[in-house]
C-alpha cells in the first residue's frame, strides 16, 4: 500500500516534466501612425471657443498669472482656472486645429494651427477670440511622433497630416531579455515638443511660463517659434499684431528652445545649441554641444545645462540618459556626467531640484547640487503616474508648485520636500486605449 | 545594507547553526527540537516556446538550465516534520535571483533504522533581485513568488549526516523591463519560470 502511495507521488513529477516550460509575456505599447489629410480652409475654420471639456490627449503646459493653458493634441487649448492650485476650474476649450505650442504676452495667446500662427485676446475669458493670423509661416512639424506637411506652391491647399493610435500588444519571449523581432511599422517616435520659460525676458511685458519640451518662447519683444529645421522671429512689440521678422536656419532636428538670461539653448537631435541673443532680432550660434542621435529637451541653471536624451525612431539612437553639462565657457560647453533613465522626456530644475519626466514610466525627483553624484541623489520616484512635462513654479503662496502634464492627466504638486511630493490636485484624462 | 553583506550573515548563521549541532545530538524526542539544515546544488531544467517574432506562427522551442544553490535551515518540530527557512540562489539567463522564505520537510516514512528515507519538501518564498546586474534598460523590475515543492531521498543513519537527492516543481516570478525601441511608449516583461529542479546536497 505504502509504495502504491510513492508511486503516486511521482506522479506530479511526469507532469513537471512536460510543464516545465517559462512563460515570459513582454507588454508593449507603441503608437501607429496613418495618414489623412486636411485642406486648409477646414484648419482656418476649425477655430473657435467651446464650453470647457475633459482632457482626452494632452500635450504641453503653460501658465501664466495662476491661468493654466494645457494643450490638447492637435485639437487646441483647455484655459483652466488655477489661482487655487488645489482646486482647478475648467474655464474653456478653445478648438485650434493643428495645435501643438502656445505662449502668452499680456492679455493675448500665441498657438500654432499647422502651418499657421494665430493670436488670441484672451483678456476677458468670456470672450476669447482671434485678432490676427500669419498665414503659412510653418511648413512641417510632429504630433506625438506623427509628421504633418504643409507647401503653398505644390500640394493644392492639402495639409498632410498622420493620425497617431496607441496599439497594445502581447508577445511571449526566450526570457532572456533578447527582444522579439517586433513587427514593422512606420513613423516617428516623440511627444509633441514643449518650451521653457520666458521669466528673464526684459522689457517689462509679462509673459506666461511654458515647459522644457515648448518650442515657443517669448524674449523681449520677439516670439520664438522653433521647427524642424529653422527658427521662426516674430515681432510682438504690439502684442496683438505679430510682425513675421526673420528666420534663422539651425540645421535638421531642432525640438525645444529654453532661454536663459540672454542666451538661447536649443534641444536639436544632434545636441545642444546655444545661441546668443544679446541682440534679441538676431540671435547668433555660440556653440555646439553635440551628442548621439536622439530626442533631447534642455533646461538650465546657473552654470549647469541639463539635458535628457530619449530614443526612437523620430529622435534615433538608443541612448536614455540624463546628460549634466558645464556650460561656464558658452563657446566650449563641457560634459560633466551622463546619468541612464529609461525613458526621459522634459525636465524642470528648480536648483537644487530637478524633476525628470519618465514617459509612461513616472517621475523622479534629484538633487543635483553635486553633478557628480545625481544617481545617488534620487529624492522620490512616482511609477504610478505618466510624466511628459513638468514646470517648477518655485514659490507659489506659501508652498512650491510643480505643474506635471502625462498622458494620464495633469498633476499639481506640493514640493516644500522634494523627496515627498504632496498631490495638490489631479484633472484626469479620460482615454480608454492607454489605461 | 548591501545585498552580499545580508546573504554573508545568513550563511554565517546557517555555519554557526552547525556548530552547534553536538549540543542538540540527544535522542530525538518530541520535546527537543533539533537543528536541521539541507543543502543542495543542482539544475533548474525547462523549456521555453516563443514566435519567431511578435504575430508569427513560427515557434522556437529552446532547452533551459540554470544552477541552485540552496539552503534550508529549520528545527524538527516533529519526529517526522522539520519547518524553518530557505536561502537561495538561481542563475536564470538574464536575471540573479535569491529567492528567500519558509519551507518543510516532512518524512514520509516513519523514522527508523533504514538508511534511506523518503521525504516530500515544499518551500515558498520571494526571489529578491539585490544580487541580480542587468543590461542597460533590461533591468528586473520586481522579484516575485518562488514556489518549490517536491519530493527527494536521504541516504544516512538517522540523526547523522546524510546525502540527499531531490527533485522539484520550482516556480518563480519576476517583472522586467526592456528597452524602448521605435514607437515604444511602453515596454515590459512578465516572467514565470517553471522548471524542474534537480538537486544533490547534504543533510543533518
Amino acid at each position: 500500500m505504502k509504495r502504491l502511495l510513492y508511486l503516486l507521488l511521482l506522479g506530479p513529477l511526469v507532469w513537471i516534466d512536460t510543464a516545465c516550460t517559462d512563460t515570459c509575456t513582454e507588454t508593449r505599447v507603441f503608437r501607429q501612425y496613418t495618414p489623412v489629410s486636411l485642406t486648409t480652409n477646414q484648419v482656418r475654420m476649425g477655430l473657435n471657443v467651446a464650453n470647457a471639456r475633459g482632457l482626452v490627449n494632452p500635450g504641453k503646459i503653460y501658465t501664466k498669472d495662476g491661468y493654466l493653458f494645457i494643450n490638447e493634441l492637435k485639437m487646441g487649448i483647455h484655459v483652466i482656472d488655477n489661482r487655487d492650485p488645489a482646486n482647478p476650474k475648467p474655464v474653456a476649450f478653445i478648438n485650434i486645429p493643428g495645435n501643438g505650442d502656445m505662449a502668452v504676452r499680456g492679455n493675448f495667446l500665441y498657438a500654432d494651427s499647422y502651418m499657421d500662427l494665430v493670436t488670441l485676446d484672451i483678456s476677458n475669458l468670456a470672450d476669447i477670440h482671434e485678432v490676427a493670423r500669419s498665414q503659412n509661416v510653418f511648413t512641417q512639424g510632429q504630433f506625438d511622433g506623427g509628421w504633418w506637411y504643409y507647401s503653398q506652391t505644390s500640394t493644392n491647399d492639402l495639409i498632410q497630416d498622420q493620425r497617431v493610435d496607441y496599439i497594445k500588444q502581447t508577445v511571449q519571449t526566450n526570457c532572456e531579455a533578447t527582444p522579439a523581432t517586433p513587427v514593422s511599422w512606420w513613423g516617428g517616435v516623440q511627444f509633441a515638443n514643449a518650451a521653457f520659460d520666458s521669466k528673464t525676458s526684459p522689457g517689462g511685458t509679462t509673459n506666461g511660463t511654458g515647459g522644457s519640451m515648448a518650442r515657443f518662447t517669448l524674449y523681449d519683444k520677439y516670439l520664438y517659434a522653433v521647427s524642424m529645421s529653422e527658427m521662426k522671429l516674430f515681432n510682438v512689440q504690439q502684442p496683438s499684431k505679430p510682425a513675421f521678422s526673420s528666420t534663422v536656419n539651425m540645421g535638421w532636428g531642432i525640438e525645444t528652445i529654453f532661454p536663459y538670461k540672454d542666451k538661447l539653448f536649443i534641444g536639436s537631435q544632434t545636441g545642444m545649441l546655444i545661441y546668443d541673443n544679446v541682440d534679441p532680432a538676431n540671435p547668433k550660434r555660440l556653440s555646439v554641444f553635440q551628442h548621439a542621435r536622439v530626442c533631447d529637451p534642455v533646461v538650465v541653471n546657473d552654470n549647469t545645462a541639463y539635458v535628457t536624451l530619449r530614443s526612437g525612431n523620430a529622435c534615433g539612437g538608443f541612448t536614455n540618459q540624463l546628460d549634466v553639462i558645464d556650460i561656464t565657457n558658452l563657446t566650449n560647453p563641457t560634459l560633466l556626467k551622463s546619468y541612464p533613465m529609461r525613458n526621459p522626456y522634459g525636465l524642470g530644475v528648480d536648483f537644487p531640484n530637478l524633476f525628470i519626466c519618465e514617459g509612461a514610466y513616472g517621475l523622479k525627483s534629484f538633487n543635483v547640487s553635486d553633478p557628480m553624484q545625481v544617481d545617488k541623489n534620487l529624492q522620490q520616484y512616482l511609477d504610478d503616474l505618466q510624466a511628459y512635462d513638468v514646470i517648477p513654479m518655485g514659490g507659489v503662496s506659501g508652498q512650491k508648485l510643480l505643474l506635471m502634464i502625462g498622458k494620464d492627466g495633469f498633476y499639481q504638486f506640493d514640493y516644500s520636500n522634494p523627496s515627498r511630493l504632496r498631490l495638490l490636485s489631479k484633472i484626469p484624462v479620460s482615454r480608454p486605449d492607454l489605461t | 545594507m548591501k545585498p552580499h553583506y545580508i546573504l554573508c550573515w545568513l550563511l554565517l548563521l546557517s555555519s554557526l547553526a552547525k556548530a552547534q549541532l553536538p549540543a542538540a545530538e540527544s535522542p530525538l524526542t518530541e520535546r527537543t527540537y533539533p537543528f536541521v539544515n539541507y543543502t543542495e546544488l543542482g539544475g533548474l531544467f525547462g523549456r521555453v516556446v516563443y514566435p519567431t517574432f511578435a504575430g508569427s506562427p513560427n515557434e522556437v522551442v529552446e532547452n533551459k538550465l540554470s544552477l541552485t544553490l540552496q539552503t534550508f535551515n529549520g528545527v524538527q518540530v516533529r519526529p517526522r516534520l522539520a519547518v524553518g527557512g530557505v536561502v537561495g540562489i538561481d542563475w536564470y539567463a538574464g536575471a540573479l535571483l535569491m529567492p528567500v522564505g519558509a519551507g518543510v520537510r516532512y518524512d514520509l516514512a516513519r523514522p527508523n533504522q533504514k538508511n534511506v528515507n523518503v521525504f516530500a519538501s515544499a518551500d515558498v518564498g520571494y526571489g529578491l533581485t539585490w544580487l541580480n546586474k542587468s543590461s542597460t534598460g533590461n533591468d528586473l523590475t520586481r522579484g516575485g513568488l518562488m514556489l518549490n515543492p517536491g519530493i527527494g531521498l536521504r541516504f544516512g543513519k538517522p540523526n547523522k549526516g546524510a546525502f540527499v537527492m531531490s527533485v522539484s516543481y520550482k516556480r518563480q516570478n519576476a517583472e522586467a523591463a526592456k528597452p524602448l525601441q521605435g514607437n515604444d511608449i511602453r515596454r515590459d516583461e512578465s516572467r514565470v519560470y517553471n522548471r524542474l529542479a534537480v538537486r544533490l546536497g547534504m543533510s543533518f
